[in-house]
């Protein structure tokens, strides 16, 4: 590597389904000279683009998740993240974009700027990343660049300003014109590999100086060296408007356009020159890390190569020759042989092979440095963990998961299933950790937990196409709870004499509800009446109700049990006789003090042009949600509201069909609250037939 | 019950009268104080009380995101309830909740026919019906009078009490009665006025225009630390 950060880009493809970005990618490959043949997406060939590894995107023709490859252009390291174009695939694109300094924004001449472009957008904008315009399909029937910047300005409210201009639209489309050097650009070749740059032709010299003015204009607010320039009409060097373009991206205050057709090799070599030019080299970007030694207060990391070192795994793959994963180095560097230590779980890890990505080929490569991306070789680690040098106690992530609201029991079709299924499984929970994994003890099923129903399709689509394991799913479950609203006393005695050594043990006291803790276990008994010797036999007792309540079994929370008396018996009494009498004590105690059901409440925000705000609003009203509020921004608005997760069942479907599939919403935990008494009543009937379905 | 101690406790009744609601329907009050001295926090706290009377609030922000507002409304929620015990204010702020209604707009995308709109809307389909409406962060410009003579017509359609934060500035001028020059020209249309005035540590709560003719009430002043409104100084 060459060392020279300045000359390192990290950069992101983003786009709507189908705009081309797989396409993109895979010819910036090829005019990088990574690959040395054209394969399409969707190609006759068989083959299918280089970027989608996985099986199941070279069918659809999308991409899952989001592979790293490396290229060189100009001089200039180029590592694309391969980002999904699924708003379903959130934890996918989040890494992503953590790791990526800058952007590009594929748009389709003719679709324009649709909902996943605005999507993805907000994710940027979120994430604060710099990005570039990419319209795309200007060879399509119907492409109108020029109407796609100006629904970036109106709909994503972007001050998009275009740095070309097309030569010949839709079936005619030639080249296109550089606004910043005033010359025509053409691509000769049977793949368009050789640029020819020519004077513009005259039938668009009029229509380019008005629109350079316009560029000239904008790039203007952000360089005083240019405004003067401008003012004295002095000569206008394309280095002033290339550094104060610049300027303008790096704050996300402009977004220069760019155009052409991937498809039909045109327009990327100046894309790919722009990258270069425009776009933030790690150095240019704050990255942040948590001190866990200082209560995970934020530290800014410096990316200097002398200090301890920060990456972070953003991904990891199953490959032929075991786990790869993908880091992303912040500071320090990252070399053969060096210590490093995992942060999640102070583990100690010898780095073996370091290797650089193309897509599924590889290049072994001694050292990573601050601003690389790159990969590690059999490393036991799970996605989203951060790697430190010895001494450090920092961490890229917070330490926060959050408890999966939704689980799905899965039966496999077969053994060979079972055995794929069970593959699939350990390495999906170790890409993502809110998704988990249990058997029940009591039905034997496999059970899958997660934070949505989306979630949870996907891995088991996942299952299937990249294992071969054939599973059927059963009903979506909600995480309920229970727990108490009163204080309940209990005063129970096991005794059982049915020949053999009896059993006797009584525990008496009482419970009440606390918050924010599973169970409080106190001892105030006195005087031995019940032997030390038992008290946590009766403590285990009380522990083992906690998983499956005695209402609804579901699990129970929020408990404080305190015993303060009791009787043993000195031959009878024995641990299993006082685990049973607070099994017993539990329950009684337990329905005296008033049991409620608590259901997830999910902070729901749904993203929609105005036009749809009361028709997502009905939505929302329908299913005992509260809406919190509205917010206007501009042509869309967001509504938010607190929704229970049992009502959220098909929501994206229902709010697809109404909203002209242009509204997208995302939800979160938000907090456990107490189920109305007639859906308390209906899950009890539930729970009622499933027993007796058994 | 909290409620009724809460209401008891309100110092605002002391501003209009006892048991009435300080405006009349389709009546306009008005907050006036120069940045950072608690406008939001009175607005608040008027929603707050309004919302334990079981009445519905509308909350139109042109400055802050929904967030923002609904930690405004749980730190003077939970500053007014201090006293009591958590689990029972906890039941009571669940209960408020759906009670109340965030709206939030650019300054440059408000409208009172997009707001009618949108009120319009929510009423159909028995989402929500506000009794009243707190505007904060409207600008009092040249152009106001139209839309707040537009708005007018609509809280008499809709029998709405609304409340509007009025900014002011240092150097404003201030006109007979003490009222700055921004609002002056629409004075007419509100039928009361407070102002909120920093004097030393506290902030006094001065009526400019409504309000009983009863000099004996107390002074009122703002608690600087909590924003709430105290009753004797």
């Amino acid at each position: 590597m060459k060392n020279a950060i300045n000359k390192v880009r990290n950069i992101g493809i983003s786009a709507h389904i189908d705009s081309g970005k797989t396409t993109l990618t895979e010819r910036i490959l090829f005019f990088t000279k990574r690959i040395h043949a054209i394969h399409d997406v969707k190609g006759k060939d068989g083959v299918g683009a280089t970027m989608d590894s996985m099986d199941i995107e070279k069918e659809r023709g999308i991409t899952i998740a989001s592979a790293a490859t490396y290229c060189e252009w100009l001089g200039h390291e180029i590592n694309i993240i391969d980002t999904p174009g699924h708003v379903d695939f959130t934890i996918e694109v989040e890494r992503s974009l953590r790791v990526l300094d800058g952007a590009i924004l594929i748009l389709c001449a003719v679709g324009g700027v649709q909902s996943q472009s605005i999507t993805v957008d907000q994710q940027m904008k979120r994430y604060n990343v710099p990005c570039i315009a990419f319209i795309n399909k200007c060879d399509r029937s119907g492409a109108n660049p020029f109407r796609v910047i100006d629904q970036l300005k109106e709909k994503l409210g972007h001050n998009a300003v275009t740095l070309q201009i097309p030569i010949g639209l839709e079936g005619d489309l030639e080249g296109v014109v550089d606004l910043v050097s005033m010359k025509a650009v053409y691509f000769d070749g049977a793949n368009g590999e050789d640029v020819r740059i020519e004077n513009i032709p005259q039938d668009l010299l009029q229509e380019a100086l008005q629109r350079r003015e316009d560029l000239i204009d904008e790039a203007s607010m952000f360089s005083d060296q240019l405004t003067e320039a401008v003012l004295e009409e002095q000569e206008i060097t394309q280095d002033m408007i290339i550094s104060a373009v610049r300027m303008g991206t790096l704050t996300r205050k402009l977004t220069p356009v760019f155009m052409g057709s991937a498809y039909k090799n045109k327009g990327v070599q100046p894309l790919l020159d722009a990258v270069t030019k425009l776009l933030p080299c790690p150095y240019d970007v704050k990255n942040e890390a948590l001190d866990m030694n200082n209560d995970e207060t934020p530290v800014i990391l410096s990316g200097e190569l002398e200090k301890p070192l920060v990456a972070l795994a953003f991904k990891l793959e199953e490959g032929q020759y075991g786990q790869l994963t993908y880091i992303r180095v912040y500071q320090g560097s990252l070399s053969k042989g060096d210590n490093i230590v995992n942060a999640r779980n102070g583990k100690k890890i010898k780095v073996g092979r370091l290797v650089r990505m193309h897509a599924d080929q590889m290049e072994d490569i001694e050292t990573i440095p601050a601003g690389y991306i790159g990969a590690l070789f059999g490393i036991d680690c799970a996605s989203g963990d951060t790697f430190v040098g010895p001494g450090l106690n920092m961490t890229m992530t917070s330490m926060f998961v959050p408890e999966p609201v939704i689980s799905l029991a899965i039966f496999p079709k077969d053994n060979a299933s079972q055995i794929n299924m069970s593959k699939a499984l350990n390495r999906f929970s170790k890409e993502d950790p809110t998704f988990r994994i249990y058997v029940d003890d009591e039905t034997k099923e496999t059970i899958i937990e997660g934070m949505g129903e989306l979630h949870l399709e996907v891995y088991v689509e996942r299952m299937h196409r990249e294992y071969t394991a054939e599973v059927t799913t059963g009903q979506p479950r909600v995480a309920y709870r229970e727990t108490i609203t009163r204080k309940g006393e209990f005063d129970y005695t096991h005794k059982k004499q049915t020949g053999g050594a009896g059993q006797y043990g009584r525990v008496a006291g009482y419970m009440e509800p606390v918050t924010e803790t599973e169970l409080v276990f106190e001892n105030k008994i006195v005087g031995g009446k019940i032997p030390t010797q038992f008290i946590p036999s009766c403590e285990k007792g009380f522990r083992q109700c906690m998983k499956k309540g005695p209402k609804m079994e579901f699990p129970v929370t929020g408990i404080k049990v305190v015993i303060n008396d009791g009787a043993s018996h000195s031959v009878d009494s024995s641990d299993m006789a006082f685990m049973a009498a607070a099994r017993g004590a539990f329950r009684e105690g337990y329905f005296k003090a008033g049991p409620v059901t608590h259901e997830p409440i999910m902070k729901v925000a749904v993203e929609t042009p105005s036009e749809f705000q009361g028709a997502v609003m009905g939505l929302l009203n329908q299913r005992r949600g509260i809406i919190v509020g509205s917010q206007d921004e501009g042509p869309l608005c967001v509504v938010e509201a607190r929704v229970p997760l049992a009502e959220m069942f098909g929501f994206s479907t229902v709010l697809r069909s109404s909203t002209q599939g242009k509204a997208q919403f995302t939800m979160e935990l938000g907090s456990y609250k107490q189920v109305p008494e007639s859906i308390a009543q209906e899950l009890a009937k539930k729970a009622e037939t499933e027993k007796k379905g058994k | 019950m909290i409620k009724k101690e809460l209401l008891l406790q309100n110092p605002l009744r002391f501003i209009g009268d006892e048991t009435e609601d300080i405006l009349p329907g389709g009546g306009f009050g008005a907050v006036l104080a120069r940045a950072g001295v608690g406008k939001t926090a009175l607005l608040v706290q008027l929603a707050l009380h309004t919302l334990l009377k079981g009445k519905y609030v509308l909350h139109i922000s042109l400055d802050d995101p929904v967030n923002k507002i609904s930690l405004w409304y749980k730190e003077v929620f939970r500053h007014l309830t201090k006293s009591y015990d958590a689990k029972n204010t906890n039941k009571l702020w669940e209960d408020l909740l759906p009670h109340r209604f965030i709206m939030t707009f650019k300054v440059e995308g408000f409208s009172v026919p997009k707001l009618e709109e949108r009120l319009t809307d929510l009423k159909e389909q028995n989402i929500f019906s506000p009794q009243m409406v707190l505007i904060d962060g409207f600008h009092f410009n040249e152009s106001a009078r139209t839309s707040l003579s537009e708005f007018k017509r609509l809280a008499k359609n809709h029998s709405l009490h609304v409340w509007f934060s009025v900014k002011t500035h240092r150097h404003e001028k201030h006109g007979p009665g003490g009222m700055p020059s921004s609002l002056s020209d629409v004075s007419d249309l509100f039928d009361i006025v407070i102002q909120l005035r920093p004097e030393g540590k506290k902030i006094h709560v001065m009526t400019l225009k409504g309000g009983p003719a009863d000099s004996n009430r107390p002074a009122l002043f703002l608690d600087p630390a909590t924003m709430l409104v105290k009753d004797n100084s």
